[in-house]
């Protein structure tokens, strides 16, 4: 059935008398008659649903107007005008907007407190006699969720119409494609999804068509009359309502069954949609095929017989490790974000998160965890935990359709787990284990799943939400274990279709030169339809198992991606450049500082030093020389930055080096420098990368750090004898402190010359500020303060 | 929406080149560029927020509790033609600055400054984040956005960042400022951004008077990181 919703309200109440900045839901109890007229004219352009004046009557968005204690008032009016309005004639959507603030971590909006406003105001629209509830405009996927999870707990009976806004680019503003909201609001029990605002119903096609493909419920779509522009001060759209008509088949072709309109669009534009679709019937929508599909906020990733090998990586769990389990009870998640960006570079497809540490509130750290993770990767991710409120609590914060890792066939998993995976819309991974144990046999697993998924569809669970652990036993103790997994594998996939996972490195436990027995069997795993590994990505063993598997199986057609892989071929593409090898010791030393080979100095020196020469000699010679060379290559713009401090990190090494052989060469021979980034200034990596490459250039440095004070300056270049005072300042703020410090050392009678730069400082500047020497960046700075020490 | 921490799903590797001064070396090693940008992904805290006001661009007064003026004349000529501003400020966090200092410490020279430049290559993302956020709420509004501009570009003289501070509301993100008007934590970025009512069907036409834009307006032309087209 076509059903035809209304156009802007917004627009109409202020032809109706709304003053600008007045509060449009106010308009509900204090000009109902201009509210209901707007209801009518809608009806009679041939509406089949109206929305109520309601779009902005949340808790936290009437709280702008000082009116957020009577918004249970101000909904129920809505309500309660639209009906009377009706009369039967068409039905009621409460509509709800979004609150104006993004939820956490993107925003600063507790997802507790949206949940609660959002359920306020569905309870309110539901009580009044709402027929639906049309959640609109959202641009953020976790908002949606929340509203979405308020209106099902405030109203379980009422169906609710889930919209969000896409931008140009296809997706919403916080970065979802219509294909994860598809797969996520479907999955959480949404009525009706769809789009609507921010484009016009051109752009919007290609939308509606990527959502009615990746889901089974109707598809809702309203979009603007065009893109606003301002003509003499009044915002205009573009559109009128014959070229807004033409669009309706369009839409209801690619699969929408609710249409209506959005900004700009008034009476007019939906009669012309209504008489659009008049006599057309909607089309036949390909049921899906119940493949399993899981997303991130902004990616979509399907688990499939019929697709390549999609590995889940395991590094995120303490269990045995250490460090790893140390550092989640110390707070800290550094670790555990660097596994998850590290495994998806490794190739993982989907991340397992486990957070199962003795002593800590798991709860609070897997919700922690799972915010995280998820703003730094678009990899879905595995929810694994036995408790059921760490589970709860990672669904909740998840801003996707997470996979819940794992579901038994013991009763109080089922009981606990099951409820939670339809509520949040989650896949369950299925473990055929029994309040027997483990069961021995392939045929015996697969009992044990039938018992599960008959739980699950119970609960309201589909095809499509189910992955299938064989379950590895340790092929040491058991003979069988092998044979029975994949015997179990090949019965998952011929009785039950659903694909298949399992966790590998079980089956090796005891023998020797594991990664063999592991690669070997993820080899006849994979034959035999494992679909979805749960294992370690940065495994090469198994990696290359994979690799070669794929080119075997198909999965690789031709082996065409093996054949390009470098490691596979006996003589590498690019055969590695050859390096001169018949420099001296000491010419190799000066081409390796200059290259920045940190690796090869420390054995360069060795080798010199074994050689004979003296430790003089490879400073002069080599590193000395290397530097004089360095600094002229960046000088004519033929060397950067980082690549000069490459070449003094390899200086240092040497130089360390040869300290720790010949004590003796660590007297620094060129003068002692004393270096400070002025008071008041903070910044000081231009101050530091002149340090160092005065260090390893042979002169004693004294490095008094940021924001330092003129009088500890002038203290220590006193008390050190300093030959120089290094001054850095970056900005014209702190410019002035230069004048300040050059005074009182000349006023101390300090005979060090002064050497300034930073990011405002000048050679102007320096001359009036009475310095001695100006340096632009810290190679030059090296070059002035071997002259300025040659002139005394 | 004042508070948006729009996520970094990755670092532009060649911005943090540029930043690091690397555009024109042919053979520095990509992946140091690539671990750096990583490395910052995992340090950064994003965090932003924006305020929007009236705004009067005869007198380039901003119209808050209490008001504020803004002083110098390229600013008031970018901002020529809009009638209302967007203060907004953003930071990536200290963490970040701490371990670009602790490296340096240590005698990884290198790897300090990469990470250096990818944080700043991360706080001008985050910044363009928030943009995309704001536009199209702008743009429903009939309302086209200048790019923004920040205190020290051109003659708008940097005393006036406690200004933006308070205007920004950026405390509420942690970004406070020094004695001398530096911007703590490091990384951090407070900016103005015009609005301006879009006439003739979506067609700017005053933006095209508009001063030149970014590297094109600095006067510092042998800078390593100067955008060369």
């Amino acid at each position: 059935m076509i059903h035809i919703f209304d156009g802007a309200m917004g627009t109409m109440l202020q032809a109706g008398g709304l003053k600008p900045g007045g509060c449009p839901e106010l308009m509900n109890v204090e000009n109902p008659d201009v509210v209901r007229n707007i209801h009518e004219a809608y009806i009679n352009a041939g509406s089949t649903i109206i929305e109520t004046n309601t779009f902005g009557a949340s808790r936290l968005k009437l709280d702008h107007y000082q009116l957020a204690d009577r918004t249970v008032e101000l909904n129920t009016a809505a309500v309660k005008i639209a009906k009377e309005a009706a009369q039967g004639r068409a039905k009621v959507a409460g509509s709800m907007g979004p609150t104006g603030r993004f939820i956490k971590p993107l925003g600063d909006l507790d997802f507790e407190e949206a949940y609660d406003c959002f359920k306020e105001q569905a309870g309110a629209l539901a009580t009044a006699g709402a027929d639906y509830l049309i959640i609109e405009t959202c641009i953020d996927i976790q908002e949606m969720r929340a509203a979405l999870l308020a209106s099902k707990e405030a109203a379980p009976g009422t169906p609710v119409i889930c919209q969000l806004s896409y931008s140009e680019d296809g997706r919403t503003v916080t970065g979802t494609d219509p294909q994860s909201a598809a797969i996520i609001l479907s999955a959480m029990g949404a009525d009706i999804i769809g789009v609507n605002c921010s484009l016009g119903p051109e752009q919007l096609v290609p939308v509606v068509k990527t959502l009615a493909e990746n889901c089974d419920i109707p598809i809702s779509v309203q979009p603007n009359a065009g893109m606003p522009y301002l003509e003499n001060g009044q915002t205009v759209f573009p559109m009128g309502p014959e070229d807004f008509g033409t669009w309706a088949p369009k839409l209801l072709e690619a699969g929408a069954t609710y249409l209506g309109g959005c900004c700009g669009t008034t009476p007019a534009h939906i009669k012309a949609l209504a008489t659009a679709l008049k006599g057309l019937t909607e089309p036949a929508r390909q049921p899906r095929s119940g493949k399993l599909w899981l997303a991130s906020r902004s990616k979509s990733v399907c688990i499939d017989k019929d697709l390549p090998t999609r590995l889940i990586g395991e590094r995120i769990n303490p269990t045995g490790r250490k460090k790893l389990a140390a550092e989640i009870r110390d707070g800290s998640l550094l670790s555990v974000k660097k596994e998850a960006v590290n495994q998806v570079k490794a190739g993982a497809s989907l991340l397992d998160v486990n957070m199962g540490v003795g002593g800590i509130d798991q709860t609070a750290a897997m919700k922690q965890a799972i915010t995280e993770i998820a703003q730094l990767t678009d990899a879905p991710l595995a929810i694994d935990t036995s408790d059921a409120s760490s589970l709860e609590a990672g669904l909740r914060a998840y801003p996707g359709r997470a996979l819940i890792n794992s579901v038994s066939a013991e009763d109080a998993r089922i009981a606990e787990f099951l409820p939670l995976a339809k509520k949040y819309g989650a896949a369950i991974l299925c473990l055929p284990i029994t309040e027997d144990g483990v069961p021995k046999t392939a045929e015996a697993r697969l009992e044990a799943i039938r018992t599960i998924i008959t739980a699950a569809k119970a609960q309201g669970l589909h095809d499509g939400d189910f992955l299938l652990d064989a379950l590895v036993m340790t092929v040491s103790a058991d003979a069988k274990a092998c044979r029975e997994v994949l015997h179990t594998l090949e019965l998952y996939r011929s009785e039950l279709g659903y694909p298949s996972t399992m966790g590998l490195s079980n089956i090796s436990f005891g023998l020797p030169n594991r990664p063999l027995i592991n690669s070997t069997f993820f080899a006849m795993c994979l034959a035999a339809g494992l679909d979805a590994p749960i294992m370690n990505p940065y495994d090469t063993s198994m990696q290359n198992a994979l690799m070669a598997s794929a080119a075997l199986l198909g999965h690789d057609p031709n082996g065409l991606s093996f054949s390009k892989n470098e490691a596979n071929l006996s003589v590498p593409k690019k055969a590695a450049v050859a390096k001169e090898t018949n420099l001296d010791t000491l010419a190799a030393i000066k081409q390796a500082v200059i290259d920045g080979e940190k690796d090869e100095i420390v054995e360069l020196v060795i080798k010199a030093i074994q050689e004979g020469h003296e430790s003089n000699e490879i400073t002069e010679k080599a590193l000395t020389a290397a530097m004089t060379d360095i600094g002229k290559d960046f000088g004519t713009g033929r060397m950067f930055l980082p690549q000069v401090l490459l070449s003094a990190e390899t200086m240092r090494a040497a130089f360390n080096k040869l300290k720790e052989l010949i004590p003796a060469s660590s007297e620094a021979t060129k003068g002692t420098v004393v270096m400070a980034t002025v008071k008041g200034d903070v910044h000081d990596l231009g101050k530091n990368i002149t340090g160092a490459l005065l260090a390893n250039s042979g002169f004693k440095l004294i490095d008094l750090g940021k924001d330092v004070d003129s009088a500890d300056i002038v203290k220590s270049a006193i008390a050190n004898n300093a030959d120089i005072v290094g001054l850095c300042a970056l900005m014209t703020t702190t410019m002035v402190q230069i004048d300040k410090v050059v005074a009182q050392l000349k006023e101390a009678g300090c005979p060090a010359k002064v050497m300034v730069g930073g990011a405002a400082v000048t050679q102007d500047y320096a001359d009036a500020a009475g310095a001695d020497a100006y340096a632009s960046d810290g190679v030059k700075a090296v070059e002035l303060a071997k002259e300025l020490l040659g002139e005394k | 929406m004042p508070v948006y921490n729009a996520p970094l799903f990755q670092i532009d590797p060649k911005e943090t080149r540029r930043y690091a001064g690397l555009m024109k070396a042919a053979d520095f090693d990509e992946q140091k560029i690539e671990d750096a940008c990583q490395d910052a992904r995992l340090l950064a805290s994003p965090k932003g927020i924006w305020q929007i006001y009236d705004y009067d661009c005869q007198t380039q007064e901003i119209k808050a509790k209490p008001p504020c003026i803004i002083q110098g004349t390229k600013i008031g000529a970018h901002l020529a033609g809009c009638d209302k501003v967007i203060l907004l400020s953003a930071t990536v966090g200290d963490e970040i600055e701490e371990t670009v200092t602790k490296r340096f410490a240590d005698g990884e020279y290198t790897s300090s400054v990469l990470l250096d430049a990818a944080a700043t290559t991360a706080v001008e993302q985050l910044a363009d984040g928030m943009e995309k956020a704001i536009k199209p709420k702008a743009a429903a509004q009939g309302y086209g956005m200048r790019w923004r501009f920040s205190p020290g570009y051109g003659d708008w003289p940097i005393e006036q960042q406690p200004e933006l501070i308070r205007l920004a509301h950026a405390g509420e993100i942690g970004v406070s400022l020094s004695s001398s008007m530096m911007l703590i934590p490091r990384k951090s970025i407070t900016a103005i951004i015009g609005l301006y009512k879009e006439e003739n069907n979506g067609q700017d036409t005053t933006a095209t008077e508009h001063d030149l834009h970014g590297c094109a307006a600095c006067g510092k032309l042998d800078c390593p990181s100067r955008k060369t087209e």
